[in-house]
């Protein structure tokens, strides 16, 4: 079997060596897959690969598509190859799509300049092919009109267009839900299925076992790992790999439910909401007990964060409603945010953030250094502005800074969401025994039900269809 | 004492890098402002004492800047009319920033007939070219800086009026002030750690752009002869007084020429390139 | 779209109570000896007397309590009936009528040159930020935002028609009497419009979309006209009614300095001579024009971006 693009010793520079010499070989009908954290060099590998590394990085290595040998050092010879043989399919295809053109014509354009077909053939020929990935009314529409889905797939009929057989895909589940993530693997594989290359840069472990073929792992740059996917994520060699498996929340340890006690603190009666027009949810009931975690699941969109804003009277409802038992005042409900950066003020400190929550309620600032040595967080991150730290340790500072103040619940809406799977395992550990230290009831959010299955005492799963499933504890 | 040391850190992190174009025009604007206050104490001549056999000299060691066409003494002159660019210039741009910037965070928090009401008065004052505006107020006030001062600040305070207007009203629902909201912070707070520390550089920008601005304009109108009268000292009457002159004393006309420029160059580069 | 001419609709009646309101004003602060100065300025000093002068206080409706005279002016606002000028005493809108073909020439003038200048050479800039077009450009740019538009003016003077003698510097009705106008409020325009469009360039050219335009097989050429013009069109179109704001303050003083017989000019003159019902005819008239100027951006906005004709 002749491969149709073979990477070959491939290293990227920018002042010094950020991508260590990589090789592989992409093989007509078999998905290749690299799996790596964000700042892996997954991206950059990729791009080197393709010939669109961005200024002031270069590369070196060769590598031969379709037969046609290109050294990477002297950077040319690729632009002839885009679109006819090798495109891409881009991250966050709602950006990839011109927002003034429609989508029909951003698909014909592969016909139409690519392929030198008339406008109506082209045409004709795009509209086709949106006809066959269900697109057939979004024709005519603009890029700000269409959901996520249907902007993926649009992007992947304009890639597709000027007759190019090997696609590289750059994380093309970012961003979309879970039933979204289906259908887009669906399209992949059927594209693999009839002889074209994938080449697919992901950091979802769960897309990766769901392409199959071969599997790179990259860590700092290097591929620490490779081989037929089901070897390799079946018989990890590299500890970070098995590090990276285990972090899948389908391979937590299963958690210890607890039966809920004591007098419940938050109840919400009969509660409703509606959104443009479009009812949520009715008729909603819930009793929050002390020190109980609550997982919530649903489809997005279906008012799961709407919920927790209600509990938390960011939001009222607009039937229903909700109380405080037992004369909590209202500093100890409390929120994580899904998106730590954007719940933090942006031009002050970290330190100067907490050490005013300190002093607006009194609290002991010798408090700090211990809580911050049990969340991991090294005591220089303090001087930084919120952008100047990782996302996972932000979003610990965030958990800092709710803990301070002692709370009896905490709404963590998607807490994880923008997170590695590594990060995210130490960030839902901390929070579970954190709050159970401190009986501290728990709403969290999560799209991944797996996780809510193994952290929560009992879940609320939103059916999208303005009922939901109260489901009790597993088996305790 | 923990408080303490973590403070006395944090005033010693590292200070922000101003960027080399806004060096350089703070260093101009400095030099300019020296030059237009320095000049009458180191040279105490009256700006409007003419001295017909001095009429149109070049300059010389007696007379650094020459004569302009009715002998009066260039320096002074120059310096002066500086003086009176700047002085309406910043009396302008304070005028109307306080209270544009204070409206417009008002307007955003408040929402609902407050906003509507001030967003009208807004456009009220958008409606007429400013350069319209000023001329008009100078026809019921003639020959008055005052006239140019109020024309110049209703102008004006609509800027910052609809920037932190937009900027509040961002802010003001997203996600950090909601967290710091639910941790019992109050609007002081939200105002000090969310809104100024965002809006305070976008006002500076909208001052210096506002300081270019009426400068322009009070040269546009003194060009004009509707401005301020003579013999008062202006840069743009300067220019039309100097200009049939043009031929025997070049360095006369350029001089407020230059003035303006390094002005407006100045103000354009503390303004930063990003906005406008 | 009906919505923002709305707008437009509602901001003419803006311009025009301001204005209405501000002359109005005008006309209450008039000194007392006013009357007599206007009817000098119109007589000669020796024809002066008591009833010439309220004739014109009469004319002027100084003679009126304040609400009624406010209420005459509006209704004669609203027919356009814009009285007389009390320097010529010729109706108003028959001089403004006049004088506004010759703004509008040299401003429509100005407009086009500036187009021709600005975003071809900003958008040559940003397809290439930091280089050599890129600096050269912002360094002109800067310079010619330094100055305001009469030393713009008067460099050309000095430099074309006084240095060179190739062009004349004031005057009206051979075709190169307009090149120095217009040029100089055009080279204020372009020197914004360049920097408007590089900057879009260069933002455009940057996006996700570009990329993928030229991933897709299209050549450069071809990025650039498929997904590059009209996404950089829109910003430069709408900042456009910005500058209808610098065209218009150009206009004023441009036209004085080259004695072009435009609405400005006759602006400037009317100030100078206290012509209230002049003054008030062509404010009005030059902010009506602003007004329509917009409303022409917005037109030319939704035509060019089919976004605001999905919305």
């Amino acid at each position: 079997m002749t491969a149709l693009l073979v990477a070959d010793g491939v290293r990227v520079f920018a002042r010094e060596r950020i991508v260590e010499p990589a090789s592989l070989s992409l093989h007509p009908g078999r998905p290749f897959t690299i799996l790596g954290e964000t700042g892996s060099g997954k991206s950059l590998l990729a791009q080197a690969i393709m010939g669109t590394l961005p200024k002031g990085l270069r590369a070196e290595g060769s590598v031969t598509i379709a037969g046609q040998r290109l050294s990477l050092a002297v950077g040319q010879g690729h632009r002839s190859l885009w679109g006819r043989v090798i495109s891409v399919l881009p991250q966050e295809p709602w950006l990839a799509l011109d927002p003034t053109m429609r989508a029909r014509e951003q698909v014909a354009e592969g016909y139409g300049f690519v392929r030198g077909l008339s406008v109506a053939d082209a045409a004709r020929r795009a509209q086709v092919d949106l006809a066959n990935l269900g697109l057939a009314d979004a024709s005519g529409k603009l890029p700000s009109q269409l959901s996520g889905g249907m902007a993926q797939r649009v992007a992947f009929a304009a890639a597709r267009a000027g007759g190019a057989r090997i696609v590289i895909a750059d994380e093309p589940t970012k961003g979309l839900d879970v039933a979204r993530r289906d259908d887009v693997i669906a399209l992949l594989l059927r594209e693999v299925a009839e002889g074209g290359g994938l080449l697919t840069i992901t950091h979802d472990l769960a897309l990766a076992r769901r392409m199959g073929g071969d599997l790179a792992v990259m860590l700092d740059g290097v591929i620490i790992e490779q081989g037929p996917a089901e070897e390799v994520l079946g018989d990890p060699q590299h500890a970070y790999t098995r590090r990276l498996i285990e972090a899948d929340p389908a391979h937590w340890p299963d958690g210890q439910p607890r039966k809920a006690a004591g007098a419940p603190m938050l109840v919400a009666e009969g509660v409703g909401k509606s959104r443009g027009g479009q009812r949520l949810f009715s008729g909603l009931n819930l009793a929050v007990h002390p020190g109980e975690i609550i997982g919530v699941t649903g489809p997005s969109g279906c008012g799961k964060s709407t919920f927790g804003d209600i509990l938390l009277r960011l939001l009222p409802p607009d039937e229903g409603n909700v109380r405080r038992a037992g004369g909590q005042p209202a500093i100890k409900f409390q929120k994580l945010y899904q998106d730590p950066p954007s719940a933090f003020p942006h031009r002050i400190t970290l330190r100067r953030a907490i050490l005013d929550l300190v002093k607006l309620h009194g609290l002991d600032a010798a408090r700090i250094e211990p809580l911050m040595a049990r969340l991991r967080l090294a005591p220089a991150l303090l001087d930084r502005l919120p952008a100047e730290v990782s996302g996972g340790e932000l979003q610990r500072f965030a958990l800092l800074r709710v803990l301070l103040l002692d709370p009896v619940f905490l709404f963590a809406d998607e807490p994880t969401s923008r997170l590695d799977l590594i990060t995210q395992q130490e960030m839902i550990e901390l929070l579970v025994e954190l709050a159970r230290e401190r009986t501290c009831a728990v709403l969290i959010v999560s799209h991944d039900a797996e996780l809510i299955r193994k952290v929560s005492d009992r879940e609320i799963r939103f059916t999208g269809k303005k009922d939901l499933d109260q489901v009790e504890p597993k088996a305790a | 004492m923990m408080t303490a040391t973590m403070s006395s850190a944090i005033t010693a992190s590292e200070p922000k890098r101003l960027p080399v174009g806004r060096i350089v025009g703070f260093t101009v604007l400095a030099l300019v402002v020296l030059f237009a206050f320095l000049t009458p104490l180191v040279w105490p001549v009256d700006p409007t004492k003419q001295s017909l056999r001095n009429v149109l000299a070049a300059p010389s060691w007696s007379e650094p800047l020459g004569y302009d066409h009715l002998g009066r003494s260039m320096l002074a002159r120059l310096a002066a009319a500086l003086r009176l660019s700047l002085g309406l210039a910043f009396l302008s741009v304070l005028t109307a920033a306080v209270p544009g910037a204070l409206l417009g965070i008002l307007a955003a928090w408040k929402g609902g007939i407050v906003d509507r009401a001030l967003s009208v008065l807004g456009d009220v004052f958008l409606a007429l070219p400013g350069l319209l505006l000023v001329l008009m107020l100078t026809a019921i006030a003639p020959d008055s800086p005052w006239a140019l001062y109020v024309g110049i600040s209703l102008v004006l305070w609509i800027e910052y009026f609809r920037l932190t207007r937009a900027t509040t009203r961002t802010l003001i629902t997203s996600p950090a002030v909601q967290a710091s909201r639910l941790l019992g912070f109050g609007p002081a707070y939200i105002i000090r750690r969310h809104l100024w520390p965002e809006i305070a550089p976008m006002i500076l920008t909208v001052a210096a752009f506002g300081a270019a601005t009426a400068i322009m304009a009070i040269a546009a109108l003194g060009f004009v002869s509707v401005g301020v009268r003579p013999p008062t000292p202006e840069l743009g009457l300067m220019m039309t007084e100097l200009l049939p002159y043009y031929e025997e004393a070049p360095h006369a006309l350029l001089q407020p020429i230059i003035a303006v420029f390094l002005l407006v160059l100045s103000l354009n580069l503390i303004a930063g390139r990003k906005a406008q | 779209m009906t919505r923002v001419l709305g707008y437009r609709l509602f901001q003419a009646l803006l311009v025009a109570l301001t204005v209405g309101v501000l002359t109005f004003i005008m006309i209450r602060a008039l000194p007392g000896d006013m009357a007599y100065r206007i009817a000098a300025g119109r007589y000669g000093y020796d024809m002066v007397n008591t009833d010439a002068a309220n004739a014109v206080r009469t004319e002027l409706g100084l003679d009126q309590g304040g609400t009624t005279a406010l209420g005459q002016w509006f209704s004669d606002l609203v027919r356009f009936d814009l009285g007389v000028s009390v320097v010529s005493g010729e109706a108003v809108i028959d001089e403004v009528r006049h004088q506004l073909g010759h703004t509008v020439e040299l401003a429509l003038a100005a407009v086009l040159l500036s187009l021709l200048i600005g975003p071809p050479l900003g958008i040559l800039a940003g397809l290439r930020p930091g280089g050599v077009i890129d600096r050269g450009l912002l360094l002109v740019s800067s310079t010619l935002r330094a100055l305001p538009h009469f030393v713009v003016g008067l460099l050309l003077i000095i430099v074309l028609a006084t240095g060179m003698g190739v062009l004349p510097a004031a005057g009206h009705g051979e075709p190169q009497n307009l090149i120095l106008p217009a040029l100089t409020l055009a080279l204020g325009l372009a020197a914004v419009s360049s920097r408007v469009a590089r900057d879009a360039m260069a933002g455009v050219a940057g996006s996700p979309y570009y990329a993928f335009g030229r991933t897709k097989g299209l050549s450069d050429a071809q990025v650039l006209r498929r997904h590059g013009l009209r996404n950089v069109s829109v910003p430069i179109v709408t900042y456009l009614g910005v500058q209808f704001i610098y065209l218009i303050e150009g206009v004023v003083v441009v036209e004085t300095l080259f004695a072009w017989p435009g609405i400005g000019h006759a602006l400037v003159h009317a100030i100078f001579a206290r012509d209230v019902p002049v003054i008030q005819g062509t404010a009005l008239v030059m902010g009506l024009m602003f007004v329509l100027l917009n409303a022409l951006v917005d037109l030319a906005c939704y035509l060019i971006d089919p976004r605001r004709q999905a919305a």
